[in-house]
This record gives structure tokens, C-alpha cells and sequence, in this order.
């Protein structure tokens, strides 16, 4: 049986209110639901936007496996190898050059606000500086 | 925004500045549409001739770059004129005699040689803006992506407060800005002057109670924005003070930023670069180390949308492969650095994040569900505080005096015009059904038949006859950075001299010729406005030859197997 899940268009800053129709785990359509500003409507990006999910590989294609660059080259590792690997060259920088040598982003794109307070957390109070910002400027 | 997306159809007259609606908002531009058949009078302010200044009472068809002087002379005729609400500036504001200074000698006269403006038209904007009984400005990336964007934003807001339009519904001033949770990535303070909920890191109240919450000494040094970074990896001489690593997290800056062969150097001078994303992008091709996340779909969270409303999104599918959501990804780092964060959802994260927050305190997961959508300030969490479709109730402002402060700025004409070497200006626009760098729609087989690479510049029918050019026909585009070639799109819609490209195309990407000049206070780069030339391309097979091969070669980047394009 499929479901409908409601949630929040992602491309552009409108917040027009959707519903995922998913069946089989596999989203099949979207259709617009009464969201305060979108009143059940959609545009074509939010009719039709979900379909990235499925990974049709037109243009680039979805990052499954974390990938170190050894020897110039992206090898996939583990998670654990991938964690420990950006945590030690980090506080190495961050002990050689002081925490305001690291520069991170926020996204104004799919992560969310939570995703965004914790980024800029881990900037303040675990490497130490105030240097996170985000694409709102460009 | 100042106000909310639904009071837009209610405004009495908007006046709609550098913004496209149809093409980077179609559902708020349904609302102007709306408006307007509710008997609204509609000014748009626009170098081009868009979907929204076809239905406007008026078009201000001013050059690009223009904008301050512009909005001073519309201040101007609003004060000779005696048309100010002199109530509301006096009740309400300050710096009310130091604004009518500057703007004095911007008399339309005086501001038609720098907008290309008939004065009549000015003062009719300016006299319809000031006399409807709730005026509300819309602006968009076209105010944005000038050198001098904020004194512009500043600049609209002041004629807001001049005519009283703050303070009730369907008034104000809205920004209306590309990417979906921009507003969302601000609130929480992904900015380097500030925490949640714009509480400023230099405020030792505010720090000392982040530093007892999160248990660990902060920084009460402003941050570097974004757009510094070239700068401290390629200029900075001493090894102190250079950026060493950089934390890419779900953005894109090898296409997003202007420049990008100023971005491709940074990216390779920096020792350490993550990126964090769910697709390969650009970027990635400079990274050090890539950690893939779940996307959209496949997580929960809130955004906040441009009117500033909280709303979920929601996890609709299982992620495919072997990736995790970022905040457990940046937890997991944290945690690996000594400093442990060990949230069990998002619902937690939020909390803690309220917590810390006065001005989005009420607004609880249980509350956003009930309701569907709040708009902050929402301070309590009792059921009735629903929280605040529009700001500055009763004409109170955030400042310290209550008051709204009034500010004019001189105008400065754009950092790079053109010359004869470079004859011709370019901006960088947005397109229907394409999103930002396109990793997205890209890979949605209905959106990305839409149109394809290289992308097209748009240039007046003048233009096109000047350079023996038609529609279609593919062009070289060349500025003191670097080239590209694109497609011609003849259209009436734009004046002789100006042309436009959308920014989101791979080959035609147009911010290998955009200019890396900031405003001075946002830092925002100049990526509207640019000089460029063009050149006919008399080979054009090979140039199509040129462009297939480059896709080819950009996807075989991207880890794409070639033989299974339009799968
Ligand atoms: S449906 Fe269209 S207008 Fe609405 S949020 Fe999505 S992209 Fe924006």
C-alpha cells in the first residue's frame, strides 16, 4: 500500500507544502497540499523536483560510499576510517595554525535548520572560531 | 520578509524591485498576479522586461547598477512633494534630517542621466507609492548581487518608513531570495557575527550564556564571511592568519561563486578541503575528503521559508547506499575532536536550540505540526502564541530606541563598467525549473529536459544584428577572467548593450567571466553586474562538436558512465 508524507518543497524560498506520494519505498508523485502560502498549488519544480531521489544520473550522480583522496585519487572508505581521518587532520590544523585557520559553511539548501545549528555549533565551541557562513551572499 | 507571502494579494500597491518572481518564486508570483486582479497597482523596477513588468502599471526600465540613485530620487520626490507621513517619521524613527541631506540633490532630474528614467516616470512611481493605502516592496537578487546592496536595502526600507508603510498588514518590505532555506541557514546562525536567532557573538551576555550551555569557552571575534576565503588562502602572507581547512557542507562554491577560477586555485592552495553533499559536485573534484548525506526525503527537519516560517520537511524514504544525515556526520566529527554531541534526533537539536533562543522559544515541533507553519518571533510556548505574520507592530523596530532608523547612502556607479574593450554589461539572472547549481533538477528527467547545456545569453535584436548572429546560433563570451561559449537568445525583452545569462549551466558557466567585488558591509559579490565582449564563432560545427564533448568529459568527471546517458 502506498503512503503520502507530508512535507516542505525544497527549491525555493516560497515553503510551498507538498505531499510525497511513495509507494514500494519509492516515491511515484507529488502533489500539493494546503500549505499557507501555497494554498495547493505547486509549480513544475515542486510537481516534478523529486525525482533526483531516484538517482537518474543525467548529471552527476549520488555519493554513496565516503571517499578519500589517496595519491590524487577519491578512494571509498569506511565511515570510521572517513570520521577519524577529518577529525585528526583538523585538530592537527586547528594546533599548528589556531582555531580562526578553519573556515566552514552552513547550507541554505536540503539540510535543514537543525543540520545548520549544529553546523555552526561544532564551528564555535569544537574547533573554536567564528567562521561559518553560507551561501546567502552569492 | 517583513511581512508574510499571503498579505502580498492584499497590498493596496506593490512596488517590485529587481526581482523576477515568475522565474525564482512561481508561487509568490502568483500572488502579485492576484493582487493585481484585486484592483492593486503594480510598479516594477527591472533593467529587463519581465513576466511581472508585462502586467505592471508602470516599468521603470532603469540600467543596471542604477538602483541607489533611483531609490534616492523616489525619497526625494516623496519629501519635495510633501507626501511623507510626517506623523509616523516623527513617532516612529530617527535619522530623518541627516536622510532628507542626501537625498536632496537627487531630484529626478539629477538621477535621469544615471537611470535612463524619464523624470516624469519617477515622480508618478514616487507619488503612486507614497499616496495607496498600504504600499509593499518586494525585492529580489537583482538588488542583491550589486556592490551596493545594502545601502539599496537600507535605501528601500527608508522610503517604507517615510510613508508609514511598517507597522500594519499587507506593508512593508520583503526580500525575496533564491535558495529554498537561506532564511533557515541565517536563523541559526550559519552567519559570522552571530548565534541563533541573530544574537550577536560580540554580546557578552549572549556569549557567556552559549558558553555555559555548550560548556566550553567562545570566540568573541566576528568570523570571516565566505567570500574572504579567496582572499586568506591566495593573499594572505602570514601562515597565521590563512584559511588551512575548509568544511564544505551542502554548498557548491566551484559553480556558485563568481570567479571560479579564482575558487579553483583557493580550493587547491587550502590544505584541507571536506565536502559534504549527497551528490558529487564541482567542488568535490578539489576535495580532500567526501562524506555523503542523506537529502531531502530521507530526513526530517524544519525549514524556514522566506516569510520567515518554520515547517517540517519530513523523511519519506530509506537513503540508498551508505551515507548518514549531516548532523550525525557533524556530531560524529565533533565527538572524534573531543568535544562529544550525541543527539538522538532532530526534534532534540531543535529543542536545545529554542532553548538558547528567545525569539524562537514557542515555536515547538509539537506546535509546527498543529499548525503547519510559524512565522518567528514566537516567544511563548503556550498554544496561543501562534506567532508573528508581520514585524514592527505598531511601528516598534528592533533598535535599541524602538525606533526605525532612516538611511541614504550615496550612489556608486557598479566596480567593473564597461569600456571599449569590453563594450557590452552582464548579469547573471535565474531560469524556470532549474535550481541553483543544479545537482538537483539536473537529475530530474522531467525538469532536465527543460533546456540544456550550454545555456543561452539573452541580447537585444539590435545586438544580434550588430554581431551577425541568430537565435541559437552558439557565441563566445569573453571578460578580463575567462570565457565561455553559450548560446544567442535574441529577445526584445532587454536593452542594446545589456545581456544575461543564468547561472546554472556547467559549460556556460557564467561565473567564469563574474567579477569578485563585494560590498563593503554584506560582502556580497558583484555578480550582477559585469563587462563583457562577444564573438561570432564562424566554425560553428566545431564548436558544437566543442560543447558535446565538454558534457561528455563533465559527466565522465562526475563518476557518470558515458554509455548510460538518457537512462
Ligand atoms: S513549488 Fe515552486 S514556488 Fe513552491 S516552493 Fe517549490 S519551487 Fe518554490
Amino acid at each position: 500500500m502506498g503512503k503520502q508524507i507530508l512535507t516542505t518543497c525544497p527549491y525555493c524560498g516560497a515553503g510551498c507544502q507538498l505531499y510525497l506520494n511513495v509507494n514500494d519505498g519509492k516515491i511515484v508523485s507529488a502533489t500539493p497540499a494546503a500549505g499557507r502560502t501555497n494554498e495547493e498549488t505547486l509549480c513544475l519544480k515542486g510537481r516534478y523536483g523529486w525525482d533526483f531521489l531516484n538517482d537518474p544520473q543525467i548529471l552527476t550522480k549520488r555519493l554513496t560510499k565516503p571517499l578519500i583522496r589517496k595519491n590524487g585519487i577519491l578512494e571509498e572508505v569506511e565511515w570510521d576510517e572517513a570520521i577519524s581521518y577529518t577529525a585528526g587532520r583538523l585538530s592537527e590544523i586547528k594546533a599548528k595554525y589556531g582555531p580562526d585557520s578553519i573556515m566552514g559553511t552552513g547550507s541554505a539548501r536540503g539540510p535543514g535548520n537543525e543540520a545548520n545549528y549544529v553546523m555552526q555549533k561544532f564551528m564555535r565551541a569544537a574547533v573554536g572560531t567564528n567562521n561559518v557562513d553560507h551561501c546567502a551572499r552569492v | 520578509m517583513s511581512m508574510g507571502v499571503p498579505e502580498i494579494e492584499d497590498a493596496k500597491l506593490l512596488f517590485i524591485f529587481g526581482y523576477n518572481g515568475a522565474d525564482a518564486h512561481p508561487i509568490v508570483a502568483r500572488r502579485i498576479v492576484k493582487a493585481k486582479q484585486k484592483g492593486a497597482k503594480l510598479i516594477v523596477t527591472d533593467p529587463r522586461i519581465t513576466e511581472s513588468a508585462r502586467i505592471a502599471d508602470m516599468h521603470l526600465q532603469l540600467k543596471g547598477g542604477s538602483n541607489m540613485a533611483l531609490i534616492n530620487a523616489i525619497g526625494n520626490v516623496i519629501i519635495a512633494e510633501g507626501l511623507a507621513d510626517k506623523k509616523f517619521v516623527e513617532d516612529h524613527t530617527s535619522g530623518y534630517e541627516e536622510y532628507k541631506a542626501i537625498v536632496e540633490k537627487y531630484t529626478p532630474e539629477y538621477a535621469e542621466p544615471i537611470c535612463h528614467v524619464s523624470p516624469d516616470l519617477i515622480r508618478e512611481a514616487a507619488r503612486a507609492y507614497a499616496k495607496a493605502e498600504t504600499s509593499m516592496i518586494l525585492y529580489g537578487m537583482g538588488v542583491c548581487q550589486f556592490a551596493q546592496a545594502v545601502d539599496v536595502v537600507k535605501g528601500l526600507a527608508s522610503l517604507a518608513l517615510l510613508t508609514g508603510n511598517f507597522g500594519g498588514p499587507n506593508m512593508g518590505i520583503g526580500p525575496v531570495r533564491g535558495q529554498n532555506n537561506v532564511q533557515g541557514a541565517c536563523d541559526m546562525g550559519a552567519l559570522p557575527n552571530c548565534y541563533s536567532g541573530y544574537q550577536s557573538v560580540t554580546d557578552d551576555a549572549v556569549r557567556e550564556k552559549f558558553e555555559k550551555a555548550w560548556g566550553v569557552p567562545l570566540s568573541n571575534k566576528v568570523g570571516i564571511p565566505l567570500t574572504h576565503v579567496p582572499h586568506r588562502v591566495l593573499e594572505e602572507k602570514d601562515e597565521a592568519k590563512k584559511i588551512h581547512a575548509y568544511y564544505i557542507f551542502g554548498e557548491d562554491p566551484a559553480q556558485s561563486d563568481p570567479d571560479l577560477a579564482e575558487i579553483r586555485e583557493t580550493l587547491d592552495k587550502i590544505d584541507f578541503v571536506i565536502m559534504q553533499d549527497i551528490f558529487m559536485n564541482k567542488t568535490g573534484l578539489h576535495a580532500d575528503v567526501i562524506l555523503p548525506s542523506t537529502s531531502w526525503g530521507e530526513h526530517d527537519g524544519i525549514y524556514s521559508c522566506c516569510d520567515r516560517g518554520f515547517q517540517r520537511i519530513r523523511k519519506a524514504i530509506e537513503p540508498k547506499g551508505d551515507v548518514k544525515t549531516d548532523w550525525e556526520i557533524i556530531s560524529l566529527i565533533s565527538t572524534a575532536m573531543g568535544y562529544p554531541m550525541n543527539y538522538k534526533n532532530t526534534q532534540e537539536i531543535w529543542d536545545e536550540m529554542r532553548s538558547l533562543t528567545p525569539s524562537f522559544y514557542g515555536a515547538t515541533y509539537e506546535k509546527i505540526e498543529a499548525l503547519g507553519s510559524i512565522q518567528w518571533p514566537c516567544r511563548d510556548e503556550s498554544m496561543e502564541d501562534k506567532g508573528t505574520p508581520y514585524l514592527h507592530k505598531g511601528g516598534k523596530f528592533a533598535h535599541p530606541d524602538g525606533r526605525g532608523k532612516f538611511f541614504a547612502s550615496e550612489w556608486r556607479p557598479p566596480c567593473e563598467v564597461e569600456s571599449s574593450e569590453y563594450p557590452y554589461s552582464l548579469s547573471t539572472v535565474r531560469e524556470v525549473g532549474h535550481y541553483s547549481v543544479r545537482t538537483m533538477t539536473g537529475n530530474c528527467r522531467a525538469l532536465a529536459n527543460l533546456e540544456d547545456e550550454p545555456g543561452w545569453i539573452q541580447m537585444s535584436p539590435a545586438d544580434c544584428e550588430k554581431l551577425n548572429v541568430k537565435e541559437g546560433d552558439l557565441i563566445r563570451v569573453y571578460s578580463r577572467r575567462g570565457s565561455l561559449i553559450t548560446r544567442v537568445m535574441p529577445t526584445e525583452r532587454v536593452k542594446a548593450g545589456a545581456t544575461y545569462m543564468t547561472y546554472q549551466w556547467w559549460i556556460g558557466a557564467c561565473n567564469e567571466l563574474t567579477t569578485p567585488y563585494l560590498d563593503p558591509i554584506s560582502n556580497t559579490p558583484e555578480s550582477k553586474y559585469c563587462a563583457i565582449n562577444l564573438e561570432k564563432i564562424d566554425d560553428q560545427a566545431s564548436a558544437e562538436q566543442f560543447v558535446k564533448d565538454s558534457y561528455e568529459s563533465i559527466r565522465t568527471n562526475m563518476g557518470i558512465d558515458t554509455a548510460k546517458k538518457g537512462v
